[in-house]
């Protein structure tokens, strides 16, 4: 009996470890190729332009492999090189009547609009019929479903899931050099005030400071968790809004927040704050960083693994999103796993066109096609490696010295309408940065991330659960009234000054008629207004 | 014997009807008519054409929709109403007009006195030295000049290290907005003067040599020929690049403040072009109409600027454009 017990269990752990690889999870694409004489144009903003390699897409091992797989003719465009991709679609739109068929750009916030328009097709119809592996991946989380519909609940779009579902959005926060915390005999910080410790004592050894660029990544995801509040002082985009019991609300304005603010304050007066934070970005900070200037920053894993490889060596680490000292957190920097990008079907393609499309992008999400799109062809670019079941670089790839090789076989490194796999990111990025993602994401630890539901649920909450959800989708009059209200510009404008005020001393965070006037200030800007029109597209929504 | 014939001439041809004027104009000039056309074209192409597109600005514009789909504005004046009572145009419009009217009363007259000294100047290998050292910096890219710009402006940078070998304390000068506009009227001063000063010095070579030896036959020095015969011969050209300089006192340009200033100073480096290009590319949808009406609110300004200045000067001067 017992044995059968073990046998059993050792089972249910195999199924349990395999099932993390998304590919067994989804329907088999045995229908392709699709065999058919069509050429269908897709166009594609900011991904899967050709590696950098190729002049065009006609020698890109992707695209035509994938033209081959799917048994359809593809005429790939993209965006002329050095343009903006945005303003190149919207050009593009400009002229419905000679759109390529399939389309990925960012048309979440215009859904409504395009369906209206009818520069689009509404593929509710035809999901389940022609989309059935997309469906039923849609189906698989609530969230995903609702990210990628209109209030109404019409299907118009294919969207871009991360398999690890939040890991990888995750991918900013605080980093150290971990050789001073060995000579200074230091932990890892995990609490603000332990950082604060770091901070102080490689000023004191080191005369080294906390030096972050501001403007590129430091505001935009901040450590405020640390202080019980949410949202960052960078309003541009979504990241200053968030929603707490089914309401929307403004991290600048929140109590908390200025307890953030009045510990930045006091770091920057103690000088263990460097002043030219605030003009520093990706680029000039590495020259200091890497000359021993700085102990304590703030970036990407992407950087770090820049940063480490220039110094030569794993001098820099990653550290866990800082803590209140009772280990409490409210939020910090992070994400659903939902991608912003979407794909459509535009009205030049007829319906039977319309169908062939649907099922081309429906490929993605069968298992083999989740395998093309990370990793490319098997035997050619990949091969399974039998220690972990999960797939691995041939020699192709693996002996290939140019910028991310793997990017002339796969499609999934960045984002489009496909799944990416975590494997592939594991592969892409060095140990160390990886790890640094890992102390980014598992604030409460990775193992009981795994073994303790509460703790998954908590991580989750922490990282994407107060956050504005990706796919609301505001009505065109909304858009309109946002314009006119002055938007996300002038409160981010109106923000970003503050916050630097703030922290360098030249308004008193502690004084309290100041921070009344700063709070009397968003009047003007109509910050009621714009969290009114908010709420209404958040309710809806919620109510999808 | 020629005015004889000429005025003989014209009463004629103002008896012809405009038919036959048209005809008899065409045979006498028919190909400097052909020779002007490529630039007519281009002219109609490119500068009066892309001017429908400004109708935007009156109406909501959206991409998908095109310029003839898109509803129009209600009230039509909407966007300006927007601009206008947006929390941030008093300070905008001030920040436009101080950076403009900075370059313009420290920046114009720069390249005038380089010219001037480099006109003096008799060791010609000297000379071709200094021009091309000092119009070298205006071919550097924005980006790599406003890099430097930066790192000389860090807290360890070259400034502060000059600052503190003379008693001062290491600071981020660009931090501060007590320094922006000085930061920035120096470096563009540093970047144009040369070559600004190339037109100057074309003018200047066109100066009659004669005058000069008149002039030291009389006595004068060299400091009186500068002040009675250079100056006066450089006036007109001085004057036209005047007129036109003001015809642009509302564009200042978004790049190079976009690449100096950070949230720190945008009281004082905040300007018209830097606030459109965040309504653009700063999240969100573009607001193409909204960016077009404050695009030509900033035209019609510049444009009374210019007949303002022009004006003026043909009173003053006999020196105007029209």
């Amino acid at each position: 009996m017992k044995k059968i017990l073990a046998l059993v269990l050792a089972l249910v752990m195999v199924l349990a470890a395999t099932s993390a690889f998304a590919a067994d999870l989804l329907p088999a694409g045995d229908t392709y190729p699709l065999n058919s004489d069509k050429t269908v144009t897709w166009y594609s903003q900011d991904c899967l332009n050709p590696h950098e390699k190729y002049a065009t897409w006609q020698e890109s091992p992707f695209h035509t492999n994938l033209a081959k797989l799917l048994g359809v003719n593809i005429e790939w465009s993209f965006p002329t090189t050095g343009a903006d991709g945005s303003s190149f679609t919207n050009t593009m739109l400009a002229d419905p009547s000679s759109l390529p068929n399939i389309m990925k750009g960012y048309f979440m916030d215009s859904a409504n609009m395009l369906l209206e328009d009818e520069v689009i097709w509404d593929l509710t119809p035809y999901i389940q019929e022609y989309a059935p592996a997309y469906y039923a991946w849609l189906q698989t989380n609530p969230a995903y479903d609702r990210a990628m519909k209109t209030d109404d609940g019409r299907y118009y779009a294919f969207g871009f899931f991360r398999e690890d579902g939040g890991w990888n959005d995750s991918y900013l926060g605080v980093v150290v050099r971990q050789d001073w915390l060995q000579e200074c005999g230091l932990e890892l910080p995990k609490t603000i005030s332990e950082l604060e410790n770091v901070i102080r004592v490689f000023h004191d050894k080191y005369g080294a400071q906390f030096t972050f660029p501001n403007d590129a990544r430091f505001r935009q995801a901040g450590i405020q968790g640390a202080f019980g509040a949410y949202a960052t002082g960078y309003v541009a985009s979504d990241y200053g809004w968030f929603v707490k019991d089914g309401k929307v609300n403004f991290g600048a304005i929140q109590p908390e927040w200025r307890e953030y603010m009045k510990w930045m304050a006091k770091m920057w007066k103690e000088g263990l704050i460097d002043q030219d934070s605030f003009s520093l970005d990706d680029t000039s900070i590495k020259s200091k960083t890497e000359t021993g200037k700085v102990g304590v920053s703030y970036t990407s894993m992407g950087q770090l693994n820049l940063w480490n490889k220039d110094m030569g060596g794993d001098y820099w680490v990653g550290a866990h999103f800082p803590t209140a000292d009772d280990g409490s957190i409210s939020s910090q920097f992070g994400g659903f796993g939902i991608g912003t990008h979407t794909t459509v079907i535009t009205k030049t393609a007829d319906e039977e066109t319309m169908k062939l499309c649907l099922r081309m992008l429906d490929y993605a999400y069968t298992q083999e096609g989740f395998l093309f799109w990370n990793y490319g062809i098997e035997g050619e670019s990949w091969e399974m490696n039998p220690e972990t079941g999960l797939p691995k670089w041939t020699a192709l790839v693996a002996d290939d010295h140019d910028n991310d090789p793997m990017t002339k076989y796969n499609g999934a490194t960045w984002g489009n309408s496909c799944i990416q796999a975590t494997n592939l990111l594991y592969l892409k990025n060095s140990p160390v940065a990886i790890a640094a993602n890992d102390a980014f994401f598992y604030t409460f630890g990775k193992d009981e991330y795994f073994a303790d539901p509460e703790v998954e649920a908590k991580t989750l909450a922490v990282t994407g659960g107060w956050k504005w959800p990706v796919g609301i989708t505001f009505t065109t009059e909304e858009s309109d009234k946002l314009d006119l209200l002055g938007g996300n510009s002038n409160l981010n404008t109106y923000v970003a000054e503050n916050y630097a005020a703030f922290i360098t001393g030249s308004k008193d965070i502690n004084d309290d008629a100041v921070w009344e006037a700063y709070l009397a200030g968003f009047e003007n800007l109509n910050l009621n207004k714009i969290l009114e029109v908010r709420q209404g597209a958040l309710d809806r929504y919620e109510a999808r | 014997m020629t005015t004889a014939k000429s005025s003989k001439v014209v009463p004629q041809f103002h008896r012809l009807t405009f038919a036959q004027r048209v005809i008899r104009d065409w045979k006498l000039n028919k190909w400097k008519y052909i020779l002007i056309l490529p630039v007519l074209v281009y002219l109609a192409l490119f500068c009066y054409k892309p001017m429908y597109g400004l109708i935007i600005a009156f109406k909501n514009y959206k991409p998908t929709r095109g310029i003839e789909r898109s509803a129009w504005m209600d009230p039509w004046y909407g966007w300006f109403e927007r601009f206008f009572t947006d929390p941030y145009f008093g300070r905008l419009i001030g920040n436009t007009f101080i950076i403009s009217l900075l370059t313009i009363v420290f920046g114009f007259p720069a390249p005038i006195l380089l010219a001037l000294l480099l006109n003096e100047i008799k060791n010609s290998k000297f000379k071709r030295t200094v021009q091309t050292i000092t119009y070298m910096p205006y071919f550097i890219s924005m980006v790599v000049t406003c890099a430097l710009i930066r790192v000389y402006c860090q807290q360890d940078g070259l400034i502060s290290d000059l600052v503190t070998a003379f008693g001062g304390t290491r600071q981020n000068w660009l931090m501060n907005s007590a320094y922006y506009r000085t930061i920035y009227i120096i470096s563009e001063i540093w970047q144009t003067i040369g070559w600004n000063s190339i037109i100057y010095l074309a003018a200047l070579s066109s100066i009659d040599q004669d005058q000069y030896e008149a002039a030291r036959i009389d006595g004068a020095n060299r400091f009186q020929q500068v002040i009675h015969i250079t100056l006066p011969g450089l006036l007109p050209t001085i004057i036209i690049l005047f007129i036109l300089r003001m015809g642009r006192i509302l564009s200042v340009g978004y790049e190079k403040t976009l690449l100096l200033y950070n949230s720190n100073t945008y009281d004082v480096a905040d300007i018209i072009s830097t606030y459109t290009y965040r309504l653009s590319f700063s999240g969100g949808t573009p607001q193409y109409s909204y960016s077009t009406a404050i695009g030509l609110f900033n035209t019609i300004v510049n444009v009374v600027f210019l007949l303002a200045t022009n004006f003026i000067s043909s009173r003053v001067s006999d020196n105007s454009l029209f």
